[in-house]
């Protein structure tokens, strides 16, 4: 049903220990949105996926169309930063519109490769994360890190509801399209607001019972979930630590010589 | 009832057709990686004394009725259930809620914004909108900002007796609004490179507008027909998350 949540529970890295693949995300985004610039990003992206098609062995297709998923949002906000409407026009291209100029600078067409490089650098980080790591893993090293107990609690029984919740509603959606409940654009909008309200009222119902269930097994204000992931192995931490310092002097290098 | 219906429904095609094809966009998710370090820490610190106040009126909350974690966690998914589904758009394009403008009304500000924020959290691990450094400023855009102004707008509303269905569409509307506002400026403040803030600013409104203006009235129209069928089918519901003691 979330494409990403099946495709982690099917990586190879699976059962590697979350705290490795997280503290390899993490620093590794880290260093990329630090340093801002494209060759950092570049060996990042190319990190990051590779270790995540090849090593995870999620499908090179699946991973590509992943990548295109933010493209919209950064398509329209390099537009944004990269065109300019003045009276005067900038050194790259203007178009004319009346007395003034739809322009654009050859600067501001390097900061946007550099925002675009570093952005797909990170996203390259965060799906290798998501990729790998099912989300009770995750959970699992957010209370290494001390994340409070009550906020574990509600991310995992979230966690747990929204996939109840998207059957329930895409049953829902599927009676309506049966009865035409989208024939037209009016119909459509009528169907959405009663697809919402009635998951309202069935999840409201459905946590009562829920709770009532979860009671009657001695609830505690804990869900205890056993960890099916292995102890960190020395050899797959000191290959981390070798590469985010790598990345790191790199980064340096390339900021304050390069 | 009927009436009314037909006519919030006929103003809404009209409006969809005004604004026409919306390409394929979600709620303005900055994406990962997208704003300098310093931005993302800063953020992330704004909304910290907003964080605390939700978490510790939860858990007050839970301390009297410790039943509620159900009920919470449930509403919690059904905002990321509702902002995942495609809602119907003119094109055939696909565009989502952001269900934080409903989720303010029903549960007020303060818990939505803990919800807010795992839900964002689970946006950018499961689906790949938003991101992990920018969680900071979504949370700030989505979870706070957003929900405060719709709830904001909806109790001012209440008070000066405006008819209810109008008060809920214009709290979830220009709670959508000021999300898109608050989003633009945040980038604005970060890629202002050659401009000044304020160009920058209205050049990211201006980029937005043709995808956020239509969503913002869309995701009011269906803020507005999920709370009445609510209130027609789901009185005691209602009562349990609190929504109609307040209303009465």
């Amino acid at each position: 049903m979330i494409a990403i949540d099946q495709l982690c529970y099917h990586s190879k890295l699976r059962y590697e220990n979350p705290g490795e693949k997280f503290a390899f995300a993490g620093i590794t985004l880290c260093i990329c949105v630090i340093s801002r610039t494209i060759e950092v990003s570049s060996v990042v992206l190319a990190a990051a996926g590779i270790l995540t098609v090849w090593k995870g062995g999620v499908p090179v297709s699946r991973y590509l169309r992943f990548l295109t998923v933010p493209l919209a949002f950064l398509l329209l906000s390099s537009l944004a930063i990269f065109l300019r409407v003045k009276e005067a026009p900038l050194d790259l291209f203007a178009l004319p519109l009346g007395r003034w100029y739809l322009t654009a600078s050859r600067d501001s067409l390097a900061y946007v490769a550099r925002l675009v490089f570093t952005a797909m650098g990170s996203v390259s980080c965060l799906y290798f994360l998501s990729f790998t790591t099912p989300m009770p893993d995750l959970l699992e090293v957010l209370a290494r890190l001390h994340c409070p107990a009550l906020l574990r609690e509600l991310m995992l029984l979230i966690y747990r509801f929204i996939f109840i919740l998207l059957r329930t509603a895409s049953a829902i959606a599927t009676s309506q399209r049966c009865r035409l409940g989208n024939k037209d654009y009016r119909t459509s909008l009528k169907s959405f607001g009663l697809l919402g309200s009635a998951l309202m009222i069935r999840a409201v119902a459905r946590s009562g019972r829920l709770y009532d269930a979860m009671e009657a097994r001695c609830y505690d204000g804990r869900i205890r979930v056993l960890s099916e992931s292995r102890p960190p192995r020395k050899s797959v931490i000191a290959w981390i630590a070798v590469f985010d310092t790598a990345l790191f002097f790199f980064a340096l290098w390339r900021k304050f010589c390069g | 009832m009927r009436k009314n219906e037909k006519r919030i429904l006929a103003a809404a095609a009209a409006l969809a057709l005004a604004f026409g094809a919306a390409p394929n966009v979600s709620a303005m998710h900055i994406m990962e990686g997208y704003l300098p370090g310093g931005f993302c820490v800063a953020w992330g610190v704004l909304c910290l004394p907003f964080l605390a106040a939700g978490f510790f009126s939860i858990r007050r909350a839970l301390e009297q009725r410790r039943n509620l974690i159900t009920l919470l966690a449930m509403s919690g998914a059904f905002i990321f259930v509702i902002s995942s589904l495609k809602i119907p758009s003119v094109s055939g394009s696909c565009s989502h809620m952001t269900g934080t403008g409903l989720g303010a009304i029903l549960f007020g500000p303060s818990a939505v914004s803990i919800l807010g924020l795992i839900v964002l959290l689970f946006q950018a691990l499961l689906l790949a909108h938003g991101g992990l450094t920018t969680i900071g400023a979504n949370t700030f855009s989505m979870a706070i900002a957003g929900p405060f102004v719709s709830w904001g707008i909806y109790r001012l509303c209440q008070k000066t007796k405006l008819n209810r269905r109008a008060s809920i569409f214009l709290a979830a509307a220009l709670g959508d609004f000021c999300t898109y506002c608050v989003t633009s400026l945040q980038m604005a403040l970060a890629h202002h490179e050659d401009a000044t803030i304020g160009g920058a600013f209205a050049e990211f409104l201006a980029v937005f507008a043709p995808t956020q203006l239509p969503l913002a009235v869309i995701e009011g129209i269906l803020t507005v027909l999920i709370v009445m069928g609510l209130e027609t089918y789901a009185k005691p519901e209602l009562r349990a998350i609190g929504f109609l003691k307040e209303a009465k």
